[in-house]
Protein backbone atom coordinates (compact mmCIF):
# COMPACT_ATOMS: atom_id res chain seq x y z
CA UNK A 1 0.00 0.00 0.00
CA UNK A 2 2.94 2.28 0.85
CA UNK A 3 4.08 2.01 -2.50
CA UNK A 4 0.84 2.43 -3.95
CA UNK A 5 0.46 5.49 -2.38
CA UNK A 6 3.77 6.36 -3.37
CA UNK A 7 3.06 5.83 -6.88
CA UNK A 8 -0.09 7.70 -6.75
CA UNK A 9 1.83 11.01 -5.00
CA UNK A 10 4.56 11.07 -7.97
CA UNK A 11 2.83 9.90 -10.74
CA UNK A 12 -0.74 10.33 -10.63
CA UNK A 13 -1.37 13.41 -8.69
CA UNK A 14 0.33 15.49 -11.12
CA UNK A 15 -1.39 14.07 -13.72
CA UNK A 16 -4.81 15.00 -12.08
CA UNK A 17 -3.49 18.31 -11.79
CA UNK A 18 -2.59 18.98 -15.25
CA UNK A 19 -5.65 17.25 -16.41
CA UNK A 20 -8.23 19.00 -14.23
CA UNK A 21 -7.60 22.99 -15.58
CA UNK A 22 -7.44 21.67 -18.45
CA UNK A 23 -11.29 20.08 -18.17
CA UNK A 24 -12.72 23.40 -16.86
CA UNK A 25 -11.46 25.05 -19.99
CA UNK A 26 -13.00 22.92 -22.16
CA UNK A 27 -15.75 22.57 -20.13
CA UNK A 28 -16.66 26.17 -21.44
CA UNK A 29 -16.00 25.85 -25.02
CA UNK A 30 -19.48 25.04 -26.37
CA UNK A 31 -22.95 23.46 -25.87
CA UNK A 32 -23.79 20.14 -27.46
CA UNK A 33 -26.66 19.92 -29.24
CA UNK A 34 -27.22 16.48 -30.58
CA UNK A 35 -30.77 16.31 -31.93
CA UNK A 36 -32.11 19.17 -30.60
CA UNK A 37 -32.14 22.85 -30.97
CA UNK A 38 -33.58 24.67 -34.17
CA UNK A 39 -33.58 23.43 -37.37
CA UNK A 40 -32.40 25.09 -39.89
CA UNK A 41 -34.47 25.74 -42.85
CA UNK A 42 -32.38 24.77 -45.67
CA UNK A 43 -34.36 27.99 -48.00
CA UNK A 44 -36.35 30.36 -46.95
CA UNK A 45 -38.46 32.23 -49.98
CA UNK A 46 -40.39 35.97 -48.92
CA UNK A 47 -43.60 36.20 -50.85
CA UNK A 48 -45.15 39.90 -51.17
CA UNK A 49 -49.28 39.60 -52.17
CA UNK A 50 -50.54 42.64 -54.15
CA UNK A 51 -54.22 43.08 -54.00
CA UNK A 52 -56.43 42.39 -51.02
CA UNK A 53 -56.88 38.52 -51.16
CA UNK A 54 -60.41 38.64 -49.16
CA UNK A 55 -59.78 35.44 -47.51
CA UNK A 56 -60.85 34.46 -44.24
CA UNK A 57 -57.48 32.53 -43.40
CA UNK A 58 -55.27 33.73 -46.11
CA UNK A 59 -52.36 31.04 -46.43
CA UNK A 60 -49.35 30.84 -49.14
CA UNK A 61 -48.61 27.51 -49.95
CA UNK A 62 -45.62 25.84 -52.38
CA UNK A 63 -46.39 23.26 -54.82
CA UNK A 64 -44.10 21.10 -56.60
CA UNK A 65 -45.01 20.84 -60.23
CA UNK A 66 -45.74 17.41 -62.22
CA UNK A 67 -45.19 17.23 -66.11
CA UNK A 68 -48.16 17.16 -67.86
CA UNK A 69 -49.26 16.23 -71.58
CA UNK A 70 -53.11 16.64 -72.25
CA UNK A 71 -55.09 14.19 -73.66
CA UNK A 72 -55.11 14.14 -77.63
CA UNK A 73 -59.00 15.59 -77.78
CA UNK A 74 -58.45 18.68 -75.88
CA UNK A 75 -55.88 20.00 -78.45
CA UNK A 76 -57.31 18.50 -81.81
CA UNK A 77 -59.70 20.44 -83.56
CA UNK A 78 -63.24 19.68 -82.79
CA UNK A 79 -65.47 17.31 -84.78
CA UNK A 80 -69.07 19.58 -84.02
CA UNK A 81 -69.85 22.67 -82.08
CA UNK A 82 -71.41 20.15 -79.57
CA UNK A 83 -67.92 18.56 -79.10
CA UNK A 84 -66.40 21.99 -78.84
CA UNK A 85 -68.62 22.84 -76.13
CA UNK A 86 -68.00 19.72 -74.09
CA UNK A 87 -63.33 19.96 -74.79
CA UNK A 88 -64.07 24.19 -73.79
CA UNK A 89 -66.02 22.79 -70.15
CA UNK A 90 -63.55 19.46 -69.59
CA UNK A 91 -60.36 20.24 -71.11
CA UNK A 92 -58.01 22.44 -68.17
CA UNK A 93 -55.39 25.28 -70.24
CA UNK A 94 -52.66 22.57 -71.87
CA UNK A 95 -49.99 25.31 -70.90
CA UNK A 96 -50.93 25.64 -67.26
CA UNK A 97 -49.27 24.55 -64.18
CA UNK A 98 -50.17 21.17 -62.94
CA UNK A 99 -49.70 20.58 -59.28
CA UNK A 100 -47.91 17.42 -57.89
CA UNK A 101 -47.87 17.69 -54.43
CA UNK A 102 -48.00 20.26 -51.55
CA UNK A 103 -44.23 20.99 -49.82
CA UNK A 104 -44.69 24.01 -47.44
CA UNK A 105 -47.24 26.27 -46.29
CA UNK A 106 -47.06 29.82 -44.56
CA UNK A 107 -49.76 32.05 -42.88
CA UNK A 108 -50.08 35.53 -44.55
CA UNK A 109 -49.85 37.99 -42.34
CA UNK A 110 -51.13 41.45 -43.85
CA UNK A 111 -49.28 41.47 -47.36
CA UNK A 112 -46.33 39.26 -46.58
CA UNK A 113 -45.61 35.33 -45.71
CA UNK A 114 -42.10 33.32 -45.20
CA UNK A 115 -42.17 30.26 -46.37
CA UNK A 116 -39.33 28.16 -44.62
CA UNK A 117 -38.58 24.95 -46.84
CA UNK A 118 -37.16 22.01 -44.39
CA UNK A 119 -37.41 18.91 -47.19
CA UNK A 120 -36.34 19.18 -50.55
CA UNK A 121 -38.28 18.38 -53.29
CA UNK A 122 -38.64 14.70 -53.25
CA UNK A 123 -37.06 12.58 -56.59
CA UNK A 124 -40.86 12.09 -57.99
CA UNK A 125 -40.89 15.57 -57.89
CA UNK A 126 -37.91 16.44 -60.28
CA UNK A 127 -37.36 15.62 -63.98
CA UNK A 128 -34.13 13.94 -65.07
CA UNK A 129 -31.78 11.64 -63.83
CA UNK A 130 -28.99 11.98 -60.41
CA UNK A 131 -26.88 13.84 -62.82
CA UNK A 132 -29.13 16.49 -64.16
CA UNK A 133 -32.19 16.95 -62.79
CA UNK A 134 -34.64 19.84 -61.98
CA UNK A 135 -38.07 20.34 -59.77
CA UNK A 136 -40.40 23.47 -60.80
CA UNK A 137 -42.61 25.32 -57.88
CA UNK A 138 -45.61 27.62 -57.76
CA UNK A 139 -46.69 29.73 -54.70
CA UNK A 140 -50.33 29.30 -54.77
CA UNK A 141 -52.47 32.20 -52.07
CA UNK A 142 -55.42 30.54 -51.18
CA UNK A 143 -58.21 30.52 -48.66
CA UNK A 144 -57.52 28.02 -45.88
CA UNK A 145 -61.44 27.33 -45.58
CA UNK A 146 -61.47 24.02 -43.77
CA UNK A 147 -58.38 25.20 -41.51
CA UNK A 148 -56.09 22.76 -41.58
CA UNK A 149 -53.47 24.20 -42.48
CA UNK A 150 -52.17 23.19 -45.87
CA UNK A 151 -53.86 23.45 -49.29
CA UNK A 152 -55.82 21.01 -50.68
CA UNK A 153 -55.47 19.43 -54.07
CA UNK A 154 -58.85 18.73 -55.88
CA UNK A 155 -59.07 16.46 -58.17
CA UNK A 156 -61.86 16.52 -61.44
CA UNK A 157 -65.45 14.59 -60.29
CA UNK A 158 -66.64 12.38 -62.82
CA UNK A 159 -70.20 11.37 -63.08
CA UNK A 160 -71.79 9.03 -60.21
CA UNK A 161 -72.85 5.93 -60.66
CA UNK A 162 -74.23 3.44 -58.31
CA UNK A 163 -71.82 0.85 -59.90
CA UNK A 164 -68.82 2.77 -59.73
CA UNK A 165 -65.94 1.84 -58.58
CA UNK A 166 -62.94 3.77 -56.92
CA UNK A 167 -63.12 7.41 -55.69
CA UNK A 168 -64.95 9.91 -58.25
CA UNK A 169 -62.62 12.85 -57.14
CA UNK A 170 -63.39 15.74 -54.88
CA UNK A 171 -62.81 19.46 -55.61
CA UNK A 172 -60.70 21.36 -52.81
CA UNK A 173 -62.69 23.24 -50.17
CA UNK A 174 -59.67 25.53 -50.15
CA UNK A 175 -60.28 28.83 -52.22
CA UNK A 176 -57.37 29.80 -54.47
CA UNK A 177 -56.69 33.27 -54.77
CA UNK A 178 -53.65 33.49 -57.05
CA UNK A 179 -50.49 31.68 -57.58
CA UNK A 180 -47.00 32.91 -58.91
CA UNK A 181 -46.93 30.57 -61.89
CA UNK A 182 -50.24 29.63 -63.52
CA UNK A 183 -49.43 28.69 -66.53
CA UNK A 184 -46.25 28.72 -69.52
CA UNK A 185 -48.26 31.09 -71.41
CA UNK A 186 -48.17 34.23 -68.80
CA UNK A 187 -45.64 35.88 -66.99
CA UNK A 188 -44.45 33.47 -64.11
CA UNK A 189 -41.70 33.62 -61.18
CA UNK A 190 -41.50 29.86 -60.33
CA UNK A 191 -39.01 28.24 -57.37
CA UNK A 192 -36.18 26.05 -59.07
CA UNK A 193 -34.41 22.77 -57.55
CA UNK A 194 -31.57 22.07 -59.80
CA UNK A 195 -29.28 19.36 -58.93
CA UNK A 196 -25.71 18.76 -61.41
CA UNK A 197 -26.22 20.17 -64.91
CA UNK A 198 -29.25 21.21 -66.36
CA UNK A 199 -30.74 20.12 -69.85
CA UNK A 200 -33.57 21.98 -71.64
CA UNK A 201 -36.98 19.83 -71.68
CA UNK A 202 -40.64 19.92 -72.02
CA UNK A 203 -41.22 20.19 -68.11
CA UNK A 204 -41.97 23.70 -68.22
CA UNK A 205 -39.48 24.44 -70.49
CA UNK A 206 -38.15 28.28 -70.41
CA UNK A 207 -35.91 28.04 -73.59
CA UNK A 208 -34.12 31.29 -74.05
CA UNK A 209 -33.56 31.89 -70.32
CA UNK A 210 -30.59 31.22 -68.17
CA UNK A 211 -30.00 27.82 -66.46
CA UNK A 212 -31.57 27.47 -62.82
CA UNK A 213 -28.92 28.11 -60.55
CA UNK A 214 -27.63 25.08 -58.43
CA UNK A 215 -30.02 24.09 -55.93
CA UNK A 216 -32.85 26.44 -54.85
CA UNK A 217 -33.62 29.39 -57.03
CA UNK A 218 -36.39 31.73 -58.09
CA UNK A 219 -37.36 31.95 -62.07
CA UNK A 220 -38.78 34.36 -63.73
CA UNK A 221 -40.36 34.34 -67.29
CA UNK A 222 -42.67 36.17 -69.55
CA UNK A 223 -44.46 33.48 -71.06
CA UNK A 224 -44.49 32.48 -74.47
CA UNK A 225 -48.26 32.42 -76.85
CA UNK A 226 -50.07 29.35 -77.64
CA UNK A 227 -49.52 30.03 -81.30
CA UNK A 228 -45.51 30.12 -80.84
CA UNK A 229 -45.93 27.34 -78.62
CA UNK A 230 -47.73 25.26 -81.42
CA UNK A 231 -45.61 26.29 -84.10
CA UNK A 232 -42.31 25.41 -82.45
CA UNK A 233 -43.77 21.91 -81.60
CA UNK A 234 -44.62 21.61 -85.35
CA UNK A 235 -40.99 22.34 -86.01
CA UNK A 236 -39.63 19.89 -83.30
CA UNK A 237 -38.59 22.95 -80.91
CA UNK A 238 -39.42 24.34 -77.65
CA UNK A 239 -41.13 27.89 -77.55
CA UNK A 240 -38.85 30.44 -76.46
CA UNK A 241 -39.35 33.39 -73.81
CA UNK A 242 -38.36 36.85 -74.18
CA UNK A 243 -34.85 36.54 -73.32
CA UNK A 244 -35.37 40.30 -71.09
CA UNK A 245 -38.05 38.94 -69.23
CA UNK A 246 -36.04 36.18 -67.66
CA UNK A 247 -34.07 36.10 -64.50
CA UNK A 248 -32.75 33.52 -62.05
CA UNK A 249 -32.05 34.56 -58.87
CA UNK A 250 -31.21 33.22 -55.50
CA UNK A 251 -34.17 32.69 -53.10
CA UNK A 252 -33.00 35.31 -50.56
CA UNK A 253 -32.32 38.01 -53.51
CA UNK A 254 -36.31 37.32 -55.22
CA UNK A 255 -39.14 37.80 -52.99
CA UNK A 256 -42.33 35.58 -54.94
CA UNK A 257 -45.14 38.18 -55.64
CA UNK A 258 -48.14 36.80 -56.08
CA UNK A 259 -51.34 39.24 -57.52
CA UNK A 260 -54.55 38.45 -56.27
CA UNK A 261 -56.35 37.44 -59.20
CA UNK A 262 -60.46 35.60 -59.63
CA UNK A 263 -60.45 31.94 -58.05
CA UNK A 264 -61.43 30.87 -61.61
CA UNK A 265 -58.70 31.90 -63.00
CA UNK A 266 -56.12 30.35 -61.09
CA UNK A 267 -58.32 27.61 -59.49
CA UNK A 268 -56.67 25.29 -62.05
CA UNK A 269 -52.86 25.40 -60.20
CA UNK A 270 -54.98 23.09 -57.32
CA UNK A 271 -56.23 20.71 -59.44
CA UNK A 272 -54.50 17.29 -59.95
CA UNK A 273 -55.17 15.15 -63.15
CA UNK A 274 -55.37 11.38 -63.03
CA UNK A 275 -53.17 10.65 -65.96
CA UNK A 276 -50.47 12.60 -66.68
CA UNK A 277 -49.48 11.46 -70.05
CA UNK A 278 -51.73 11.76 -72.81
CA UNK A 279 -53.14 9.27 -72.14
CA UNK A 280 -56.91 8.18 -71.97
CA UNK A 281 -59.09 6.71 -69.64
CA UNK A 282 -61.88 5.03 -71.16
CA UNK A 283 -65.43 3.77 -69.16
CA UNK A 284 -68.00 1.42 -69.45
CA UNK A 285 -71.63 2.77 -69.30
CA UNK A 286 -72.90 2.38 -65.92
CA UNK A 287 -76.77 0.30 -66.43
CA UNK A 288 -78.37 3.25 -64.28
CA UNK A 289 -78.19 6.41 -66.00
CA UNK A 290 -74.91 8.71 -63.74
CA UNK A 291 -75.78 11.94 -62.58
CA UNK A 292 -75.12 13.91 -65.79
CA UNK A 293 -76.32 17.64 -63.57
CA UNK A 294 -74.31 20.57 -64.86
CA UNK A 295 -72.79 18.59 -67.14
CA UNK A 296 -72.57 18.54 -71.23
CA UNK A 297 -72.44 15.72 -72.82
CA UNK A 298 -71.55 15.33 -76.64
CA UNK A 299 -70.78 11.95 -78.80
CA UNK A 300 -67.65 11.85 -80.57
CA UNK A 301 -65.11 10.03 -82.53
CA UNK A 302 -62.17 8.73 -81.43
CA UNK A 303 -58.90 10.84 -82.06
CA UNK A 304 -57.26 10.33 -85.43
CA UNK A 305 -53.98 10.68 -85.83
CA UNK A 306 -53.68 9.21 -89.24
CA UNK A 307 -51.18 6.44 -88.12
CA UNK A 308 -53.36 3.37 -88.96
CA UNK A 309 -56.70 2.59 -90.02
CA UNK A 310 -59.89 4.74 -88.46
CA UNK A 311 -61.88 3.32 -86.18
CA UNK A 312 -65.90 3.39 -85.82
CA UNK A 313 -65.99 3.13 -81.97
CA UNK A 314 -68.44 6.44 -81.04
CA UNK A 315 -67.29 7.74 -77.19
CA UNK A 316 -69.88 9.79 -74.89
CA UNK A 317 -67.91 12.45 -73.61
CA UNK A 318 -69.35 14.07 -70.47
CA UNK A 319 -67.65 17.10 -69.37
CA UNK A 320 -67.30 18.58 -65.61
CA UNK A 321 -69.47 20.04 -63.95
CA UNK A 322 -70.64 23.60 -64.44
CA UNK A 323 -69.95 24.55 -61.07
CA UNK A 324 -66.86 22.26 -60.34
CA UNK A 325 -63.42 23.73 -59.74
CA UNK A 326 -61.47 20.83 -61.51
CA UNK A 327 -62.02 20.60 -65.25
CA UNK A 328 -62.43 16.79 -66.64
CA UNK A 329 -63.50 14.60 -69.22
CA UNK A 330 -64.95 11.33 -69.16
CA UNK A 331 -65.02 8.89 -71.70
CA UNK A 332 -67.85 6.66 -71.92
CA UNK A 333 -67.33 3.87 -74.56
CA UNK A 334 -70.00 0.75 -75.41
CA UNK A 335 -66.86 -1.45 -76.46
CA UNK A 336 -63.43 -1.73 -75.67
CA UNK A 337 -61.10 -1.57 -72.81
CA UNK A 338 -59.51 1.06 -70.52
CA UNK A 339 -56.89 2.65 -72.61
CA UNK A 340 -57.70 1.28 -75.81
CA UNK A 341 -61.52 0.82 -77.51
CA UNK A 342 -60.01 -0.70 -80.16
CA UNK A 343 -58.68 -3.33 -77.81
CA UNK A 344 -59.12 -6.84 -79.82
CA UNK A 345 -59.85 -8.77 -76.47
CA UNK A 346 -62.57 -5.87 -75.04
CA UNK A 347 -63.06 -5.75 -71.27
CA UNK A 348 -66.47 -5.05 -72.14
CA UNK A 349 -68.87 -5.03 -74.77
CA UNK A 350 -72.36 -3.58 -74.86
CA UNK A 351 -72.69 -3.11 -78.58
CA UNK A 352 -76.05 -5.45 -78.59
CA UNK A 353 -77.44 -3.82 -75.27
CA UNK A 354 -76.34 -0.33 -74.72
CA UNK A 355 -78.15 1.33 -71.35
CA UNK A 356 -81.08 2.88 -72.18
CA UNK A 357 -79.68 6.22 -71.23
CA UNK A 358 -77.22 6.00 -73.66
CA UNK A 359 -77.40 8.81 -76.09
CA UNK A 360 -75.02 7.76 -79.06
CA UNK A 361 -75.62 5.84 -81.94
CA UNK A 362 -74.52 2.24 -81.46
CA UNK A 363 -72.23 2.07 -84.88
CA UNK A 364 -70.42 4.40 -86.63
CA UNK A 365 -71.23 8.32 -87.20
CA UNK B 1 -12.36 1.93 -37.22
CA UNK B 2 -11.87 -0.06 -39.97
CA UNK B 3 -8.52 0.35 -40.44
CA UNK B 4 -7.66 0.57 -36.73
CA UNK B 5 -9.53 -2.98 -36.02
CA UNK B 6 -6.84 -4.89 -38.90
CA UNK B 7 -3.46 -3.34 -37.32
CA UNK B 8 -4.62 -3.83 -34.09
CA UNK B 9 -4.91 -7.61 -34.84
CA UNK B 10 -1.75 -7.53 -36.54
CA UNK B 11 -0.17 -5.91 -33.68
CA UNK B 12 -2.05 -9.13 -30.91
CA UNK B 13 -0.57 -11.44 -33.62
CA UNK B 14 2.86 -10.42 -34.23
CA UNK B 15 3.23 -10.26 -30.15
CA UNK B 16 1.46 -13.25 -29.53
CA UNK B 17 3.59 -15.18 -32.00
CA UNK B 18 6.84 -17.07 -31.28
CA UNK B 19 9.68 -14.39 -32.02
CA UNK B 20 11.40 -17.13 -33.99
CA UNK B 21 11.67 -21.08 -35.03
CA UNK B 22 13.38 -22.62 -32.11
CA UNK B 23 17.00 -24.37 -32.94
CA UNK B 24 15.55 -27.70 -32.87
CA UNK B 25 12.95 -27.01 -34.94
CA UNK B 26 9.36 -26.67 -33.25
CA UNK B 27 7.56 -23.60 -32.95
CA UNK B 28 6.11 -24.72 -29.78
CA UNK B 29 7.84 -26.18 -26.48
CA UNK B 30 7.00 -27.07 -22.98
CA UNK B 31 7.43 -23.76 -21.77
CA UNK B 32 5.82 -21.64 -24.42
CA UNK B 33 2.67 -21.02 -22.14
CA UNK B 34 4.52 -20.48 -19.17
CA UNK B 35 3.42 -16.84 -17.14
CA UNK B 36 6.89 -14.99 -16.63
CA UNK B 37 6.13 -11.86 -15.37
CA UNK B 38 3.82 -11.26 -12.07
CA UNK B 39 4.87 -7.25 -12.04
CA UNK B 40 2.68 -4.87 -10.26
CA UNK B 41 2.58 -2.53 -13.55
CA UNK B 42 0.05 -3.43 -16.33
CA UNK B 43 -0.65 -2.21 -19.89
CA UNK B 44 -2.94 -2.37 -21.54
CA UNK B 45 -5.06 -1.49 -24.83
CA UNK B 46 -7.79 -3.08 -26.89
CA UNK B 47 -11.09 -1.91 -28.50
CA UNK B 48 -13.94 0.00 -27.11
CA UNK B 49 -17.21 0.40 -27.61
CA UNK B 50 -19.99 1.43 -25.70
CA UNK B 51 -23.15 4.00 -25.53
CA UNK B 52 -21.80 7.70 -26.16
CA UNK B 53 -21.97 10.22 -23.36
CA UNK B 54 -24.21 12.59 -24.34
CA UNK B 55 -26.03 10.87 -27.26
CA UNK B 56 -29.29 9.63 -26.59
CA UNK B 57 -28.90 6.59 -29.05
CA UNK B 58 -26.05 4.79 -31.25
CA UNK B 59 -22.67 2.88 -30.30
CA UNK B 60 -19.75 4.19 -29.95
CA UNK B 61 -17.04 2.65 -30.95
CA UNK B 62 -12.80 3.01 -30.65
CA UNK B 63 -9.82 2.54 -28.76
CA UNK B 64 -8.86 2.51 -25.40
CA UNK B 65 -5.96 1.74 -23.21
CA UNK B 66 -4.65 1.99 -19.61
CA UNK B 67 -2.11 1.64 -17.09
CA UNK B 68 -2.44 -0.05 -13.86
CA UNK B 69 -0.37 -0.35 -10.69
CA UNK B 70 -0.83 -3.22 -7.99
CA UNK B 71 -2.29 -6.25 -6.89
CA UNK B 72 -4.97 -6.79 -4.80
CA UNK B 73 -5.75 -2.96 -4.39
CA UNK B 74 -4.75 -0.97 -8.18
CA UNK B 75 -4.72 1.98 -9.02
CA UNK B 76 -4.17 3.71 -12.26
CA UNK B 77 -5.27 6.13 -15.08
CA UNK B 78 -7.13 5.04 -18.78
CA UNK B 79 -8.20 6.66 -21.56
CA UNK B 80 -10.75 6.02 -24.36
CA UNK B 81 -11.51 7.49 -27.61
CA UNK B 82 -14.63 6.27 -29.95
CA UNK B 83 -17.18 8.07 -32.10
CA UNK B 84 -20.57 7.18 -32.62
CA UNK B 85 -22.81 8.96 -35.97
CA UNK B 86 -26.57 8.99 -35.81
CA UNK B 87 -28.83 10.73 -37.80
CA UNK B 88 -32.38 11.76 -37.88
CA UNK B 89 -34.37 13.63 -40.34
CA UNK B 90 -33.05 16.98 -40.24
CA UNK B 91 -28.96 16.21 -38.20
CA UNK B 92 -26.74 14.34 -38.88
CA UNK B 93 -24.33 14.05 -35.42
CA UNK B 94 -21.46 12.69 -34.88
CA UNK B 95 -19.95 12.18 -31.48
CA UNK B 96 -16.12 11.72 -30.17
CA UNK B 97 -15.65 10.71 -26.64
CA UNK B 98 -12.68 10.95 -25.28
CA UNK B 99 -12.75 9.32 -21.89
CA UNK B 100 -10.14 10.20 -19.35
CA UNK B 101 -10.05 8.00 -16.25
CA UNK B 102 -8.23 7.94 -13.01
CA UNK B 103 -9.40 4.01 -11.49
CA UNK B 104 -8.83 2.56 -8.71
CA UNK B 105 -9.90 -0.96 -7.79
CA UNK B 106 -9.25 -4.66 -6.60
CA UNK B 107 -9.08 -7.72 -8.00
CA UNK B 108 -8.70 -11.25 -7.39
CA UNK B 109 -5.82 -13.87 -8.99
CA UNK B 110 -7.06 -16.83 -9.59
CA UNK B 111 -4.28 -19.40 -11.14
CA UNK B 112 -3.50 -17.78 -14.36
CA UNK B 113 -6.34 -15.34 -14.59
CA UNK B 114 -7.40 -12.28 -12.53
CA UNK B 115 -11.02 -10.92 -12.00
CA UNK B 116 -11.39 -7.34 -10.72
CA UNK B 117 -13.53 -4.47 -10.15
CA UNK B 118 -12.53 -1.10 -11.46
CA UNK B 119 -13.84 2.57 -10.26
CA UNK B 120 -12.99 5.05 -12.48
CA UNK B 121 -13.08 8.90 -11.95
CA UNK B 122 -12.88 11.36 -14.30
CA UNK B 123 -14.76 13.49 -17.54
CA UNK B 124 -15.29 12.71 -21.18
CA UNK B 125 -14.58 15.34 -23.22
CA UNK B 126 -17.22 15.18 -26.04
CA UNK B 127 -16.43 16.81 -29.36
CA UNK B 128 -19.62 17.13 -31.10
CA UNK B 129 -20.18 17.75 -35.01
CA UNK B 130 -23.45 18.17 -36.67
CA UNK B 131 -24.52 18.34 -40.48
CA UNK B 132 -27.57 19.26 -41.55
CA UNK B 133 -29.29 16.68 -43.58
CA UNK B 134 -29.88 17.32 -46.87
CA UNK B 135 -27.90 20.46 -46.49
CA UNK B 136 -25.02 20.28 -49.06
CA UNK B 137 -27.55 19.44 -51.57
CA UNK B 138 -29.29 22.79 -50.85
CA UNK B 139 -26.43 25.09 -50.97
CA UNK B 140 -26.41 25.00 -47.31
CA UNK B 141 -22.76 26.69 -45.82
CA UNK B 142 -21.11 27.85 -42.72
CA UNK B 143 -22.92 27.44 -39.70
CA UNK B 144 -26.55 26.77 -41.76
CA UNK B 145 -24.76 23.67 -42.88
CA UNK B 146 -22.38 22.69 -39.81
CA UNK B 147 -21.71 23.31 -36.33
CA UNK B 148 -19.03 21.77 -34.04
CA UNK B 149 -18.87 22.24 -30.10
CA UNK B 150 -16.55 20.37 -27.13
CA UNK B 151 -17.99 19.95 -23.45
CA UNK B 152 -16.41 18.14 -20.73
CA UNK B 153 -18.43 15.91 -18.58
CA UNK B 154 -17.92 14.70 -15.26
CA UNK B 155 -18.03 11.03 -15.48
CA UNK B 156 -17.73 7.64 -13.33
CA UNK B 157 -17.40 4.14 -14.24
CA UNK B 158 -17.77 0.86 -12.72
CA UNK B 159 -15.98 -2.02 -14.93
CA UNK B 160 -15.88 -5.51 -13.80
CA UNK B 161 -11.97 -6.54 -15.37
CA UNK B 162 -11.07 -10.16 -16.14
CA UNK B 163 -7.55 -10.51 -17.17
CA UNK B 164 -5.73 -14.18 -17.82
CA UNK B 165 -1.91 -14.74 -18.88
CA UNK B 166 -1.90 -16.22 -22.41
CA UNK B 167 1.91 -16.93 -22.09
CA UNK B 168 5.14 -14.84 -21.04
CA UNK B 169 4.21 -10.82 -19.87
CA UNK B 170 1.31 -10.88 -21.84
CA UNK B 171 -2.35 -10.85 -21.02
CA UNK B 172 -5.63 -11.43 -22.52
CA UNK B 173 -7.87 -8.03 -21.00
CA UNK B 174 -11.94 -7.76 -20.68
CA UNK B 175 -13.71 -4.93 -19.37
CA UNK B 176 -16.97 -3.66 -18.92
CA UNK B 177 -19.70 -2.06 -16.94
CA UNK B 178 -22.27 1.37 -16.82
CA UNK B 179 -20.94 4.87 -16.77
CA UNK B 180 -22.43 8.09 -15.35
CA UNK B 181 -21.57 10.90 -17.08
CA UNK B 182 -23.49 14.58 -15.81
CA UNK B 183 -24.66 16.14 -18.91
CA UNK B 184 -27.11 19.37 -18.53
CA UNK B 185 -27.37 19.02 -14.75
CA UNK B 186 -28.60 15.43 -14.79
CA UNK B 187 -27.09 11.78 -15.02
CA UNK B 188 -26.69 10.71 -18.42
CA UNK B 189 -26.26 6.54 -17.77
CA UNK B 190 -24.56 4.89 -20.36
CA UNK B 191 -22.22 1.59 -21.02
CA UNK B 192 -18.83 0.58 -22.18
CA UNK B 193 -16.84 -2.21 -23.10
CA UNK B 194 -13.26 -3.07 -23.82
CA UNK B 195 -11.25 -6.32 -25.06
CA UNK B 196 -7.69 -6.18 -25.49
CA UNK B 197 -4.17 -7.07 -24.76
CA UNK B 198 -2.30 -6.10 -21.58
CA UNK B 199 1.53 -6.09 -21.16
CA UNK B 200 2.83 -6.63 -17.55
CA UNK B 201 6.77 -7.09 -17.25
Amino acid sequence: MATLRLAIARGLTPAIARTVPLALVLAGCGDLVGFGGPVTPLATIDINVSGDPMADAPRVALVWGAPYLIEPLCFLPPETPEVAAVLAQGCRDPFGFLPDRVGANAELVGSTAEISLFELPAADVMVGDVTARVAYGTFVLYDDRDGNGTLDLGRPRRPVSPDDEGPPGQDSVDIVRGASFVSMTEPDQRLAFREGAFIQTAFYPRAGCGAPLLAFSVLAAGGFTAQDAIAATLRGELPTEDPASCAQSPVEAAPIVITVRPPEEVTEVACTERRVDSSTRYRDPPVEMPDLTNRLLACAGLPDFGGGPSSDVIQLLVSSATDARCRGLTHYVLRGCDNDPNCEMPEWDLTATPPAWWPCPTGSM
Amino acid sequence: MRSVVPSLACLVLLALAPRAARADGTLLSDDTWNVTSCGCWTIDGGLVVGFPAALPTGLTRGIGGGVTYGHRFTAGARASWSTATESTPAWQVTQSDLRLRVTGGVEHIAGRGSLGLRLGLGGTLVHESRLRSQGMRAGLTGDALSTSAFAMLPALDIEAVAAVHVFGPWLLVISGGPTLDVFEGSGHGAWTAELGVAWQP
